[in-house]
């Protein structure tokens, strides 16, 4: 399985990322996901978030996710990008691409890891007021 | 044996710095770090239930046995995405 990890304090170019991608003649599903700074923090209106990051333990952690989506699932490659510093409203913080044979597997992946980075990934937010 | 100990996200607010060292005796474990650790920095031990705790780069539980060279990282629960 193909992976790339990216962690940046730029913003995300999802134009680079599409022209990017590399998809075999095997594969039938591309999934991609794109999560973006909502204006609200529970009941309050929020500018931005500011995202903090362990860098050398939150590469090991997705390698490690990696490695377990690759047993768990036929992916052909993952593409992940994640935002660091200040994060407007309406900007993307998070870009996920799975590509594999069919679409089960593909958005199963794609649900799986999303899930278990917020689980064990150390990223954290703090939302900045508006 | 002195052991690094760096605190993440709002960790660093409670402590009030973002990392400190804490000499513990040999065949310690990380339960015995964090009650050191406790002491020096009381709003801390009251995250001590969600409270998520790496040594270098991976998890470990309270009875993990400390070694020589060993980094500590201690944090709440991760928000990524």
């Amino acid at each position: 399985m193909k992976r790339q990890l990216t962690i940046t304090s730029q913003p995300i170019d999802e134009a680079v990322l599409l022209r990017e991608r590399r998809v075999s003649e095997g594969m039938g599903a591309v999934i991609y996901f794109l999560g973006v700074v909502r204006g609200t923090e529970g009941e309050r209106n929020i500018s931005a978030i500011e995202y903090e990051a362990f860098q050398k333990m939150v590469e090991h952690q997705f390698h490690l996710l990696f490695d377990d989506m690759e047993k768990r699932w036929p992916i052909e490659s993952v593409r992940l990008v994640h935002r660091t510093g200040v994060v407007k409203v309406n900007e993307p913080s998070l870009w996920v691409e799975v590509v594999a044979p069919h679409r089960g597997e593909a958005f199963a992946a794609c649900q799986w890891l999303i899930d278990e980075m917020k689980r064990v990934v150390p990223i954290w937010k703090k939302p900045i007021s508006s | 044996m002195r052991v690094p100990v760096h605190f993440y996200s709002y960790f660093k607010d409670l402590a009030g710095c973002a990392q400190t060292e804490e000499a513990v005796a040999d065949g310690s474990t990380l339960a015995d770090l964090l009650k050191q650790v406790f002491q020096r920095f009381p709003k801390l031990a009251a995250m001590e239930r969600s409270m998520l705790v790496a040594v270098g780069v991976d998890y470990q539980p309270r009875h993990h046995v400390l070694k020589d060279g060993d980094e500590v990282s201690l944090f709440p629960p991760v928000q990524g995405g």
